[in-house]
């Protein structure tokens, strides 16, 4: 299953929108296969911060572990937030560029 | 000097939205002083004066924070909401990238730093504002330069509800700066401004950020916060960007 994240919006700061963002997102993931990979792709992401990150992202993460894959990871804020998050709770990312 | 562009003490603080006793302090102080002073000591402030005052954000929004009424801003600084703050927040990455001065990579890290603590604002007051809700959110493109500041709880109040064992400003600023907060806290807020200050340290000019009586800051290349104590307390959060 793959989540493009621009569809949320091109700039993501804000922790409210970053939860709201899960929660939309729950009705698509819940009939997932145990086995399917969850990619979450970045691409066309303006700029993004760890309040939103740490909303959308790391429950994704906790949730399907290994599964999650996050793609076109380059921008900056993107990358500097990703990294933030894996160290607040001891996360390792699975990214593809 | 004209004499028409005179205000005396009394109408200039309504000017700019301030308290005579504010102005008096300034005066002292040396940050403001009065235009002209008669032999009676009556004080006059030229309106040229009071409207560069007006024009520099700094000086504005730190007005705006201590003022009684906060009626000093326009509505075009002043984001009630987070949907206007990010709207506005939008337009400035936009004028970031149509300037052409910066990388888009660097344009994306300002916007998220000044998204970052602006957004926090708002998070951190939500339903607890003590009188004006909202952000100050100025930006200079030329100047490379962002003023944010908001009338809120400040960091210590909002802080002490995790963290109880908080009694100063410094300590609370401290922590929200540097300290990472465990993912198991009660709540997961309070890691942006770890973000904030990497950015400032390996990318930007310097960061201030004055909440309370006590004023970190941040530059680059620079590894500890440099902090000091202000006269003027801010019950509320002042910041500065440079990038």
């Amino acid at each position: 299953m793959n989540i493009i994240v621009n569809k949320f919006g091109g700039i993501l700061t804000s922790r409210k929108d970053g939860k709201e963002a899960y929660l939309a997102m729950q009705a698509s993931l819940k009939g997932i296969p145990d086995d399917e990979i969850l990619n979450v792709d970045f691409v066309d992401v303006l700029s993004l911060s760890p309040s939103w990150g740490d909303e959308f992202i790391t429950p994704l993460k906790k949730i399907y572990g290994d599964r999650l894959v996050l793609k076109n990871t380059s921008n900056s804020s993107v990358a500097e937030t990703l990294e933030l998050i894996s160290k607040i709770h001891n996360l390792n990312f699975n990214i593809v560029n | 000097m004209i004499k028409n562009d005179l205000l005396g003490i009394g109408d200039t603080a309504r000017y700019i939205g301030v308290s005579d006793k504010t102005l008096r302090r300034w005066e002292k102080n040396g940050k403001f002083l009065p235009s002209y002073k008669s032999d009676g000591g009556t004080r006059y402030y030229s309106k040229v004066k009071l409207n560069l005052f007006l024009n520099d954000s700094v000086e504005l929004a730190r007005a705006w924070v201590v003022s009684n009424t906060g009626e000093n801003i326009t509505p075009e600084q002043h984001c009630e909401i987070s949907t206007v703050f990010q709207a506005r927040l939008e337009r400035m990455y936009f004028d970031l990238v149509r300037n052409g001065d910066l990388s888009k990579n660097t344009v994306a890290l300002v916007t998220a730093v000044v998204g970052e603590v602006g957004q926090n604002s708002f998070d951190h007051n939500l339903g607890n504002w003590p009188d004006i809700s909202g952000v100050f959110f100025s930006y200079n493109v030329e100047k490379r330069e962002v003023v944010l500041a908001d009338r809120g709880q400040g960091v210590l109040k909002t802080l002490k509800r995790t963290r109880g064992e908080l009694k100063t400003d410094e300590d609370a600023l401290k922590v929200a700066f540097t300290e990472i907060v465990s993912g198991r806290a009660p709540e997961n807020r309070g890691n942006g401004l770890k973000f904030v200050r990497k950015q400032v340290q390996e990318k930007f000019e310097n960061l201030i950020f004055q909440s309370g009586g006590t004023e970190i800051m941040i530059e680059n290349d620079v590894k500890d916060l440099i902090i000091s104590h202000k006269e003027i307390s801010y019950s509320g959060c002042f910041v500065r960007i440079k990038f």
